[in-house]
């Protein structure tokens, strides 16, 4: 994930709050943050969806509302994420569904720290070698067996763990040089 | 070797962290296993695709619906009047996902009062109490009121309704104001507009649709007021789709149908080797009657709307059909029964518990029902062939069990071949534009030619081929003159 600067970020606030076309930007450069803030809260993968898609959403309405105040533009967004995730669960709760999240809602700075780290650490997944990306996107985000992506991608399993260790050993080393 | 062992139990690592089981791992594979356990839950690419996307396509997506939804005015609630409250409580709620807030029954189970919220609006109903002038569009004939409903995703909606029940009025389509909208039709008589918001139109920009839209539809009306003078196929009442039915002696089926169904007699014609060709309406719908001893009998599958199931049944047995299945009531909304008349052919007849006339602009007195041998092959070849667009299916996995297509101004139903007798290939008399260029796209779409395109005696250019799966079509338009 590039890391944008302040000045930066500001640029494309104000270039998407007059066309809103530009929110692609900001979207692209937040994704990953907002996902991992959610996936640190919320376990069900189609839940955590359903909150993404609704904070980009809110956020993209709400655009022209927001004001700079010198923090950066992801703090907005894990705001909208937070109060997202206590209406659900307020909403499960009465529904009296079962309540699957713990949502100790205060974020502490290790707790933003961990959501920054997995956010990089998904981004990084996009600059490994294309074979190795394929294999720990089948595993991890579409959570397919060894063997159906060894049958998907007509190689060995053999061949397939092995790819999965070094796109593995490439994220840690990734990781380590930021 | 040692390293291949290492690869394995990183493996057994990553498939129980996958699965959600802790393991104990030793120092060497531990970060990996750590950079593996924040891979959980790795988003996908195509969310990811498809979010941007969303965003794209509509500047501020869901936020012009939702400020709808936040804005609405909630101080005037509607009051409906429902004969068999109860059922409806429960139809609303499987249709319409709606959500009871309270209710008030009578010692008999009649219902005095019940709320219920549909997205944030709510809807106060209760029982017929006619000493109170409390009546319901069953007893009087329909409803005035319409109730508009805005729904964040228009078409999940109408589909969910109309597999709980509810019967298609309009089909959803994009509107001039930004909405997209169309009309539903619950089996109690009232009609729901149900859209969804898609984007502010400025008032300039609307009054200038309007006016294209107004000045369309005046020339769209008088050039329907033209073809009933000039157009044969107007004149009669006739739509896109209208079924053919061959038998070996079509008078005796003019004579059934007319015996059942109240059949009306337009056209008869005898011709020297081809036999008799006849066309008869019954309802609001046209159907085509021909064949001899010589000609091969296409027995078809109808579904045919009238006003009274019952007495038709009746009539249909007392002429000679034998009952394929008693009339009863069904849980879709309608109540129903079926006949074979003595040459084969399946009349499934059917009365809804909403008015005729208010679904007849979707469905027709007789709609023919396909049972194909691979129903979405068959769907896929009327979409290609003839420009069909599918209004709504109910599927069991990969099945189709029951779907409606709209072809041109009609409807026609099917489900996938599930009974001995079926898939019971039928044949269509089938109006376009223009026979030749629909002809070459029926071929392209896997059809075989049985005739190509020539002006006919008889005053329509014809072209026939046979789809594969057997149906016979008649493509016709009226020869230009």
């Amino acid at each position: 994930m590039r890391q944008a600067t302040e000045s930066d970020e500001r640029l494309l606030i104000e270039a998407a709050q007059g066309d809103p076309s530009r929110f692609a930007e900001l979207y692209e450069q937040n994704f990953h943050r907002v996902y991992a803030y959610i996936a640190r809260r919320v376990r069900d993968r189609a839940e955590i969806q359903d909150l993404t898609a609704h904070v980009f959403h809110q956020a993209l309405a709400n655009l022209g509302k927001f004001k700079w105040k010198g923090s950066p533009f992801c703090a907005w967004l894990y705001r909208i994420a937070s109060n997202a995730i206590a209406d659900q669960a307020k909403r499960k709760v009465r529904e009296s569904m079962p309540q699957t999240n713990p949502t100790a809602e205060s974020s502490s700075a290790v707790d933003l720290e961990e959501v920054e780290r997995r956010a990089r650490l998904f981004s990084a997944v996009d600059t490994l070698p294309e074979h190795q990306r394929r294999v720990i996107v089948m595993r991890f985000a579409d959570e397919k067996s060894i063997r159906e992506i060894a049958d998907e991608l007509g190689r060995s399993e053999g061949a397939v763990k092995q790819l999965q260790f070094r796109g593995l050993e490439n994220l840690r080393n990734r990781l380590r040089e930021k | 070797m040692a390293e291949r062992s290492i690869i394995d139990q990183l493996d057994d690592a990553v498939s129980a962290l996958v699965e959600g089981r802790q393991i104990d791992l030793g120092p060497e594979l531990s970060a990996l296993a750590g950079v593996a356990q924040d891979l959980v839950g790795l988003p996908r690419d195509t969310f990811k695709a498809e979010l941007q996307q969303q965003l794209i396509r509509r500047d501020s997506m869901s936020s012009p619906a939702e400020q709808m939804e936040t804005n609405a005015v909630r101080s005037v609630s509607l009051y409906m009047c429902i004969a068999g409250a109860s059922a409806a409580l429960d139809f609303y709620r499987d249709a319409f996902g709606a959500k009871e807030l309270s209710r008030l029954v009578e010692p008999d189970g009649k219902i005095g009062h019940a709320e219920i919220e549909i997205g944030n609006i709510v809807l106060m109903i209760a029982d017929e109490y006619p000493d109170y002038g409390v009546l319901s569009p069953k007893t009087i004939g329909g409803s005035p009121v319409r109730i508009h409903l805005y729904v964040p995703d228009v078409d999940a909606f109408a589909e969910r309704a109309i597999n709980a029940g509810a019967t298609l009025v309009r089909p959803i389509q994009d509107q001039f104001y930004g909405d997209r909208s169309g009309q539903i039709a619950d089996p109690f008589g009232y009609t729901w507009i149900v859209a969804t918001h898609q984007k502010d139109v400025p008032p300039e920009e609307m009054q200038k649709e309007f006016d294209r839209f107004t000045q369309e539809h005046s020339a769209k009306k008088s050039s329907e007021a033209y073809s009933v003078n000039e157009d044969k196929m107007r004149r009669e009442n006739r739509r896109a789709v209208t079924p053919y039915l061959t038998v070996h002696k079509p008078a005796e089926l003019i004579d059934f149908v007319t015996e059942a169904f109240g059949a009306i007699e337009h056209f008869r014609a005898t011709g020297s080797a081809a036999g008799m060709h006849a066309e008869v309406s019954i309802g609001d719908s046209v159907v085509m009657i021909g064949g001899a001893e010589h000609i091969e009998p296409k027995p078809t599958a109808i579904h045919l709307y009238m006003p009274d199931v019952d007495q038709a049944y009746e009539r249909a047995i007392k002429a000679g059909a034998k009952s394929l299945m008693p009339v009863v009531d069904q849980p879709y909304g309608e109540r129903s029964g079926g006949v074979e008349d003595v040459h084969g052919n399946r009349w499934y007849i059917a009365t809804p518990f909403v008015p005729l006339q208010t679904i007849a602009k979707d469905l027709h007195t007789v709609t023919v029902y396909f049972h194909p041998i691979g129903a979405q092959r068959f769907i896929d070849f009327v979409t290609n062939a003839f420009g069909g667009r599918e209004l709504m299916r109910h599927a069991e996995g990969d099945m189709v069990m029951h779907a409606k297509v709209q072809i041109r101004d009609s409807v026609i139903e099917l489900g996938e071949a599930r009974y001995p007798e079926q898939p019971l290939p039928t044949a269509i008399y089938l109006y376009v534009d223009d026979v030749d260029a629909v002809y070459e796209q029926a071929l392209n779409a896997g059809a075989t030619s049985m005739l190509a395109p020539v002006d006919q005696p008889f005053g329509d250019r014809n072209a026939w081929v046979k789809d594969p799966f057997d149906n016979v079509w008649y493509i016709a338009a009226p020869v230009k003159r």
